[in-house]
Formats: C-alpha cells, sequence, structure tokens
C-alpha cells in the first residue's frame, strides 16, 4: 500500500486497486478484481453489456458506493473511509465530502426535482452549504445561460424537452465545480440529435475545464469519441 | 425566487396538495382542541383570579382534603378572633341546573359580605339572608330571559329575582347568587360551608404585606387543625374545579395530538417513500445524511406549524362559540392567553419534528445507490 508521500507523486487523479464488489452476502459478483488509473483531464468511456459491472464501477468512482474488497482513490486519498490518516498510512476522504466537492454526476434519466424550476434545480447541490442565496443563483444562472438554457430558466422539468433537461443536470453537476464528471449513458435517453448536442457540451467542458470525465455507455460509437476506452465484461475489464 | 433551504422544504411540503392539506386538517383539529380545551381551562382559572382580585379576597380557608371540601361553619367564629383577619366571609359554591340544557355555578354569599363590592348591580337589589331570593348575573339572566321580579326555579324550589348584576369576572356574570342558609338547605349543606375568602387587616408597621399573609395563614392552621389558609392566588389555580378542567383539557389535548402526530409520521413516510429516488440524487450531489435528515425534519415541523396556525384558529373559534352557548356561556371566557397560543405552536412543531424522526432517519440512512434503484 502506498504512503502519503508515495501518493503525492500517483500519476492518476482516480485509481482503484484490485477492486472488488458484491451483493447478497456474495451471491452476486458484480466487481471481480478490478484495477484502473485515470488520469487527470482525461475522457474514459467504460463500455460494456447489461450487468458488466460497468455502472457498478462507476458508483465506486463517484463515491456513491463502497468496494466489498481492495480501494479507490482520489489523488492519492481513499475514498470511503472516516477522515483522517488511519488507514494504513493512507489519508482518505469521506464519502460525502468527495460528492459534494470533487465528483458531479449525470444520469441517463436527469432526475431533476419536478417541484423545482431550472434554476432552482441547479442550486441544490450548494442548499445547505452556508453559501449565500444571491451567490448560489448567479452560479446556477451563469452556468445555465453557458449552456444556452438563458429563455427557459424558470421552466419547470415538465416543461423542458429532454435535451434541455439533460443541460440543466449537467449545470446542476457543474455546479460545485467538480474534478471528475461522471456520467451514467448520459445520451441514453435523447435523440440522436439531442445526444451529438449533449456530447459535444460534454466535451467542451471537458476541454475547457480540464474536468475529468468518465462516461459510461453501451453504444461504442460514442465510446469512441474518448481519449480512453475501457470495456468490461462480467464484472472484470477485458481489454 | 431565490431557493433557500427552507423555501425547498416547504415546496416538497406542498407538492401534494391533497395530502397536505388533510394532514392539515388532522393537525388542525387536535392543536385546536389544545387551544380551546386549554386555553378554556386556563382563562377559567384566570375568571377566579379576576373574582378574587375585584373582590379583595386575600386568603381562602379551605379543607386540607382535595375532594371533601366542605368546612364547619363555626370555623368562622374562630377565624374572628385570629388578630390579622379583618373579615372572614362564609361562601358555598355548586353547579345546578336552571333548565334541562343549562347548568350554571350557583354562589351562597351572606347578604353583607364585602364581595359585593366587586358587583356592579344593574337592576333590583342586593337579596335579604334567610329570603327565597337570588340574584342573576346578566350573561345568565339575558340567556333565560328573566328580570327582577321574575321567578326562577333550582332543584324544585321557587326564587324571586331580586337583582341582575354585572361582574369583570365570567364566573359571576353568567351564575346565580342566593343567600347562604337557602344555598346550605339546596346543597343539603346545613352547617357547612365550601370555603371562608378572608380579608386581612393593614399589615402594621414594620410588617411586610407578605409576612403578614404568612402570620394569617400559621394562625389559621394552628387554631383550625384540618383546615389550610391558601393565598388567592394559589386557591384560583388549585381548586378542585381548576384543577379538573386542567387535567380533563390536558388529557383530552394529548390524545389530540397523539393523533395529529400519526398523522405527521403517515404523511412523512409516504412523502420519504415516494421521493426515495430523490433521496439518492440528493445523496448523489453530496448532500450528507445529516442534511437529508435536516430537510425532511424541516418539512415536518413546517407542516406541525402550518397545522398549529390552522389548529389556533379553530380553537379560538371554537372558544367563540361556546361562549355564546347558554349551556357554557357562564364559565368559558373567550379571553385566550397569549401564552396558550405560543404552547399551540410549540406543540405543533414539536409534535411535527418528534413525527418526522422515524420517516426522516430512514430518509437519512438510505444508501445512494439503493436509493437511485428505487422505483
Amino acid at each position: 500500500m502506498s504512503s502519503p508521500s508515495a501518493v503525492a507523486t500517483s500519476p492518476w487523479i482516480l485509481e482503484v486497486r484490485d477492486v472488488k464488489k458484491s451483493y447478497e452476502n456474495g451471491t452476486i459478483e458484480a466487481l471481480r478484481g478490478v484495477s484502473l488509473g485515470i488520469a487527470a483531464g482525461d475522457f474514459l468511456a467504460i463500455t460494456g453489456a447489461s450487468g458488466s459491472g460497468k455502472s457498478t464501477l462507476l458508483h465506486l468512482l463517484g463515491g456513491l458506493d463502497t468496494p466489498t474488497e481492495g480501494t479507490v482513490l482520489f489523488r492519492g486519498q481513499r475514498i470511503g473511509k472516516s477522515s483522517g490518516s488511519g488507514n494504513g498510512g493512507v489519508a482518505s476522504i469521506d464519502l460525502d465530502t468527495y460528492r459534494a466537492s470533487s465528483a458531479g454526476f449525470i444520469f441517463q434519466s436527469f432526475h431533476l426535482l419536478p417541484s423545482l424550476n431550472a434554476l432552482e434545480n441547479v442550486q441544490v447541490p450548494m442548499l445547505g452549504t452556508g453559501s449565500h442565496p444571491r451567490d448560489r443563483e448567479d452560479r446556477a444562472r451563469a452556468l445555465l445561460v453557458e449552456l444556452g438554457l438563458e429563455p427557459r430558466l424558470h421552466q419547470y422539468p415538465t416543461q423542458l424537452s429532454a435535451g434541455e433537461r439533460q443541460r440543466v443536470a449537467i449545470a446542476r453537476a457543474l455546479v460545485n465545480e467538480p474534478k471528475v464528471l461522471l456520467a451514467d449513458e448520459p445520451t441514453g435517453n435523447l435523440d440522436s440529435v439531442n445526444s451529438a448536442k449533449i456530447l459535444e457540451i460534454l466535451a467542451q467542458i471537458q476541454a475547457r475545464h480540464g474536468t475529468t470525465l468518465i462516461m459510461v455507455t453501451h453504444d461504442l460509437s460514442i465510446a469512441a469519441t474518448a481519449h480512453r476506452h475501457v470495456a468490461m465484461r462480467d464484472g472484470r475489464i477485458c481489454n | 425566487m431565490r431557493l433557500t433551504f427552507v423555501g425547498f422544504a416547504w415546496r416538497n411540503v406542498w407538492r401534494r396538495r391533497l395530502r397536505t392539506a388533510l394532514t392539515l386538517c388532522g393537525i388542525g383539529m387536535g392543536i385546536g382542541a389544545f387551544v380551546a380545551l386549554v386555553g378554556f381551562s386556563r382563562s377559567f382559572e384566570h375568571a377566579w383570579l379576576e373574582m378574587y382580585q375585584n373582590s379583595g379576597t386575600d386568603l381562602a380557608v379551605v379543607q386540607k382534603t382535595f375532594l371533601n371540601t366542605s368546612v364547619d361553619q363555626s370555623a368562622g367564629a374562630v377565624l374572628a378572633g385570629i388578630p390579622q383577619i379583618r373579615i372572614a366571609a362564609p361562601m358555598i359554591i355548586n353547579m345546578m341546573a336552571v333548565t334541562p340544557e343549562i347548568n350554571t355555578l350557583v354562589y351562597g354569599w351572606k347578604a353583607d359580605t364585602f364581595e359585593f363590592a366587586a358587583l356592579n348591580i344593574l337592576q333590583g337589589r342586593r337579596f335579604r339572608d334567610g329570603q327565597q331570593e337570588a340574584m342573576l348575573g346578566e350573561l345568565l339572566a339575558s340567556s333565560l330571559n328573566k328580570k327582577v321580579g321574575d321567578k326562577i326555579d333550582l332543584q324544585g324550589s321557587e326564587f324571586t329575582v331580586v337583582g341582575i348584576f354585572r361582574s369583570g369576572s365570567a364566573l359571576e356574570t353568567g351564575a346565580i347568587i342566593l343567600p347562604i342558609d337557602e344555598m346550605q338547605n339546596l346543597s343539603s349543606m346545613t352547617g357547612k360551608v365550601t370555603a371562608f375568602h378572608v380579608q386581612l387587616k393593614p399589615a402594621p408597621p414594620g410588617v411586610t404585606a407578605a409576612q403578614w399573609k404568612q402570620e394569617a395563614e400559621d394562625a389559621v392552621e394552628k387554631d383550625l387543625p384540618g383546615l389550610r389558609a391558601v393565598p388567592a392566588a394559589e386557591r384560583a389555580s388549585n381548586n378542585q374545579l381548576v384543577v379538573l378542567a386542567h387535567a380533563a383539557a390536558w388529557g383530552t389535548s394529548l390524545i389530540a395530538l397523539l393523533v395529529a402526530a400519526l398523522g405527521i409520521a403517515n404523511t412523512m413516510a409516504m412523502s420519504v417513500f415516494e421521493r426515495t429516488k430523490e433521496i439518492g440524487v440528493l445523496r448523489a450531489m453530496g448532500w450528507s445524511r445529516h442534511r437529508v435528515m435536516f430537510l425532511i425534519l424541516m418539512e415536518a415541523a413546517a407542516l406541525g406549524a402550518a397545522g398549529g396556525a390552522t389548529g389556533m384558529l379553530l380553537g379560538w373559534a371554537a372558544l367563540h362559540v361556546l361562549a355564546t352557548l347558554p349551556q357554557t356561556a357562564s364559565i368559558v371566557s373567550t379571553a385566550l392567553p397569549l401564552m396558550t397560543f405560543l404552547d399551540g405552536l410549540l406543540m405543533a412543531v414539536l409534535v411535527g419534528v418528534l413525527a418526522g424522526a422515524v420517516p426522516a432517519w430512514r430518509g437519512a440512512r438510505l444508501s445512494p445507490v439503493e436509493a437511485l434503484r428505487h422505483e
């Protein structure tokens, strides 16, 4: 296991080391020993058939879940243990802190809150953080304007097209300035025109801000636009 | 409009308008019952205090026991001999039916008691001892449509109305006052009274009023074992009628509040279940378990507060209705103490938070991945 000083020189922003994940008392093995390093600013596509373990890997990389065995490291810090450095010499970061400050999620079904309009939906990650309401609104507005949604700021999710909803979801994922953007089939519910637009936006964000982009997709043509492509089968990386 | 944490909580509550409205009705009924019942019992206590204060009563001499409330009238002679006491007026209080629908407080007083000082006789005159004569509070006289010279039947005995009076206390303005000897006959209390209302002499120089009163209390207990002298303010809050009214009010209110709490708990549990996926999204966006829990608790508290406000209006309206009904007008005052409103609001928020605690805990412990998979 790396020491903190060794970790500081790690080339990876995210690293998984021999990670296993099982469910239902080990009867279902979703990941069977996965190791992977992702460099800062990388654009990684993860593909695989349904049940291959690609979404489980994304959840571990995004701090939504913890591995049954192995470790996930963000900038050399172990994700998912209590804060401090009492984990065999490896500093750690707790899941909530990691998700709030370093990771942004984009889902296939957008998951916007129906009672809030576009502008309010984007502010939700910042609620309860002590930030000023005016600052929150300004930040959300700027992101939505950047994503071409200025005329739709006060529309509710049901009043937006699928492509617009996904753009609102992207703005929400970006609002806390994450270092890592994790997208789970972000174009899965979109037509080809909107899919292309969303992929273009994601590529622009990755290029402009140097955000690390990790995208799960079953579409190999989309995966081909990524810098790197990892294919999964039966809980293992197979390429 | 800028999104705030509180605003977000309220939007979540108001999303299911019908369910929220029905829950508010439930909480409103509970808090309304609390405001009406506890408000009634507190205003009842306040009316007693007013009655004592208006008449200038310093002490009430009563039995030490709670249920056996009669005192030998002969104790009056002993009281008259206690140096601190200026006058000790025997009195009886009871409740009687004046019509099949209307029960009212009936007092037995001596014709020369100092307590008449608090009354303003609007028509007629004071009664005479030993005569079947009655004085009616103006509210009761109006309800019964009685005037001076009319007859009134009490427990089979006919009394002539000789006076109509006004009083600052709700307990008197809807009541009847009879000569104490007639009241003893009606109540089968010959030689007995409910209490002596005592006025003290002015404290001598060098003795404080409190010391003077304490000396009088000690003298009563020394000279009349089995009896105790209670300051008027204390008597107002711990006489049998007030104690029973408080107990009944709080008991009934707590049951109503429990029902309201179950309503909130049910609503919040449903809400958390329906929003499982949303909670997963919040957790994915970095919301901690504590922040999710706080949000749900705030929603429950908002529901409680809104229900509390509804309940206060209902309770206030109920008191006003009761105050106009002839059956209850004599013992209900619409003057609702501010404390009852504050207690009601606090109680509503507390009930909301307690009822929301379990749903909040369940919501907060959801794993983000499991919550996002929820259908």
